[in-house]
């Protein structure tokens, strides 16, 4: 005969919530549990898929080429270009031109990074050009305007509409035109970056047509492995990576984080566990007598396992449920304000549904097995011992 | 016919180097419906013959027929349905859940038995024993003769074949005992229920049909 389920959750109930403050206290550590997974998980995985999104939208194609080992620049670019075009699969690509340089304002200066591009063509390609902040994106033949990052901006103190000095590799320098500020929430582009349209970097660097990588705009970005080698061979290049092999330095940046946060969620679990463990424990400890009394009467081992158990699972939905709720409200208002970080402006978490998910499960699991050794010890006590004390 | 019968029944205990006899040899029979006393020196294997009959233990040897059927050979949870079906427990003190009402304490072995209709049946329980009155206080709400009696009404749930009481009023007062025993008498008397109590009070011993004395684990002719 399976164990009436029904009569021992109405002891269960009777009996969890017949001490409102151990109730409140068990409660409490399961909500906090719960919330704090909800939230550090949502924390590392927002930001994993921040950097990541931001890397994919602004600094990468889905495929990308770049110069053959030991050149500084992809040979023939027009060709490549004209070839680009043709192939049915590329929605669109960039060629960029990185330098380097001085940026002055007055007496400030910086060294920069900078990323020489066709607007027309990067706009088909990245998202980069939509992240300006302040002020108007570049027209191709803008000869004497510039883009500057934001980090950079606030450095050397500069605005839209302001003039600075640019000093090229190659000893040339030239007044530009701040016509706007751009922010793109990866750390190191933000810092110190001047974007300017790229026949005007061939032409102060004396360069001819060069770049210095072309970023692909595929029609899938799923179908970068399968058409990198026809790239490779339509173009006769060597040196082609896909976004996921460009984003690939990030993902041991997020294991860490991820390994970071399942320590701060396990401290959480251990903690409800030892509480929710313990109560129980003693609860069973101190009705001795009265589980000697329920055996006597006619319940059987099995029954009084579930009746502890069943103690576990109430307190682990009611403070898993509640424990959703805050965790959720939690995140969704972090979502709104986000607070700052160093390295990459603001960090927020996202809410996504599986955070919800996992939570309550991992939660409820450890809840339950924490109540597993108590409850086994009520169901093997001994009637006689715990009726009249040994 | 017999509702109880024992036969060379013997109980050890180890409780430390030197081997314990509470019980060395128990011939007895007890009738349906009788109303039967047990009573003898601290001991002399009270609790501990009430306790095998009761199915809460197992005997070191002999054999416990009840109702017919050797319980010797039954296995926990067969003993454990036995126990809810057919027997009624009453102890010295503390019987009742605490968290539980008195009417859902006397509903719990029948929710426990999955009958229907339990919390009518327990309220009539409560009725018959006088507590009509009393049934949503808990038991830290009543005195000791009331726990007792709802206590009684628990026992009375699945209606069972024998009621089982080790010193039911070893803990209360003269009057409160009376009224114990008297409810006792009349559920033996209207019920036929087969009842065996433990007493160390005479008087209450003396209201019984019948007393069987335990004297160093056998029982004593006087
Ligand atoms: N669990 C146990 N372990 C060891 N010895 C026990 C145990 N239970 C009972 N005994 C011993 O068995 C003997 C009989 O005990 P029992 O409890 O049956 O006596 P009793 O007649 O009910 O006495 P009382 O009137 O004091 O309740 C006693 O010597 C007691 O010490
Ligand atoms: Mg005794």
């Amino acid at each position: 005969m399976p164990v009436d389920l029904r009569c021992a959750l109405f002891y269960s109930r009777k009996d969890i919530f017949k001490n409102k403050k151990i109730f409140a206290f068990i409660t409490l550590s399961i909500i906090f549990a719960t919330a704090n997974i909800i939230v550090i998980n949502g924390l590392t995985d927002g930001m994993i898929k921040d950097l990541v999104d931001n890397t994919i939208e602004s600094s990468s194609g889905h495929l990308n080429i770049y110069p053959a080992d030991n050149e500084r620049f992809i040979e023939g670019l027009g060709v490549k270009e004209q070839r680009l075009a043709a192939l049915e699969e590329v929605e669109a690509y960039s060629p960029r031109l990185s330098a380097s340089g001085v940026l002055s304002n007055k007496e400030l200066s910086a060294s920069v990074a900078i990323l020489a591009l066709d607007p027309d063509k990067e706009r088909r390609t990245t998202k980069l050009l939509d992240k300006i902040t302040k002020g108007m994106a570049l027209n191709s033949n803008d000869n004497n305007a510039i883009l500057v990052s934001y980090r950079l901006a606030e450095d050397l103190k500069l605005d839209v509409g302001d003039e600075a000095e640019l000093a090229f590799e190659n000893g040339k320098s030239k007044v530009y035109n701040v016509k706007g500020i751009i922010r793109t929430g990866a750390a190191d582009f933000d810092s110190s970056t001047v974007i300017m349209p790229l026949n005007e970097a061939n032409q102060q660097l004396a360069f001819d047509n060069s770049a210095s990588v072309i970023l692909i705009k595929l029609s899938d970005k799923e179908l970068a492995d399968a058409y990198m080698p026809v790239i490779m061979q339509v173009l006769g290049v060597s040196n082609v990576k896909t976004w996921k092999e460009e984003t690939e330095y990030l993902l041991s940046f997020a294991e860490a984080w991820q390994s970071f946060s399942s320590i701060i969620s396990a401290v959480g679990l251990v903690a409800a566990a030892i509480s929710v463990g313990i109560i129980i424990y003693i609860n069973v400890i101190h009705k001795t007598r009265q589980i000697g009394i329920m055996k006597a009467i006619g319940a059987k081992d099995d029954f009084i396992f579930t009746v502890f158990l069943m103690e576990a699972v109430l307190f682990g939905v009611i403070g898993v449920s509640i424990g959703d709720g805050v965790g959720y409200f939690a995140v969704k208002y972090l979502e709104a304000h986000p607070f700052p970080e160093p390295m990459l402006g603001s960090m927020a978490p996202r809410f996504y549904m599986y955070l919800l998910y996992d939570a309550s499960l991992v939660t409820m699991l450890t809840v339950i097995l924490a109540a597993v050794y108590p409850a086994f010890i009520a169901g093997r006590m001994n009637i006689i011992k715990a009726i009249w004390g040994d | 016919m017999e509702m109880i019968r024992t036969g060379n029944l013997k109980k050890s205990y180890m409780p430390g180097k030197v081997e314990v006899k509470a019980l060395n040899g128990v011939d007895t029979s007890i009738e349906h419906g009788e109303f039967v006393a047990i009573m003898g020196p601290s001991g002399g294997g009270k609790s501990t013959f009430l306790n095998l009959v009761g199915m809460l233990d197992t005997p070191t040897s002999g054999e416990i027929y009840i109702d017919g059927s050797d319980v010797t050979k039954m296995n926990s949870n067969t003993r454990a349905e036995y126990r809810l079906k057919h027997i009624g427990f009453v102890f010295q003190f503390f019987n009742l859940f605490n968290e539980l009402t008195a009417v859902e304490n006397v509903m719990f072995p029948m929710m426990l038995n999955k009958q229907s209709g339990y919390k009518y049946r327990a309220k009539e329980l409560l009725n018959l024993v006088g507590l009509g009155d009393r049934l949503h206080h808990l038991p830290s709400e009543l005195s000791g003769g009331q726990q007792q009696r709802v206590t009684i009404a628990r026992s009375l749930a699945n209606d069972p074949k024998m009621l089982l009481a080790d010193e039911p009023t070893g803990n209360l007062d003269t009057k409160s005992s009376i009224e114990i025993i008297e409810l006792f008498r009349k559920l033996n008397q209207e019920r036929g229920q087969t009842i065996v109590m433990v007493t160390h009070s005479p008087e209450i011993g003396g209201m019984a049909d019948r007393i069987i004395h335990f004297r160093d684990g056998i029982i004593e002719n006087l």
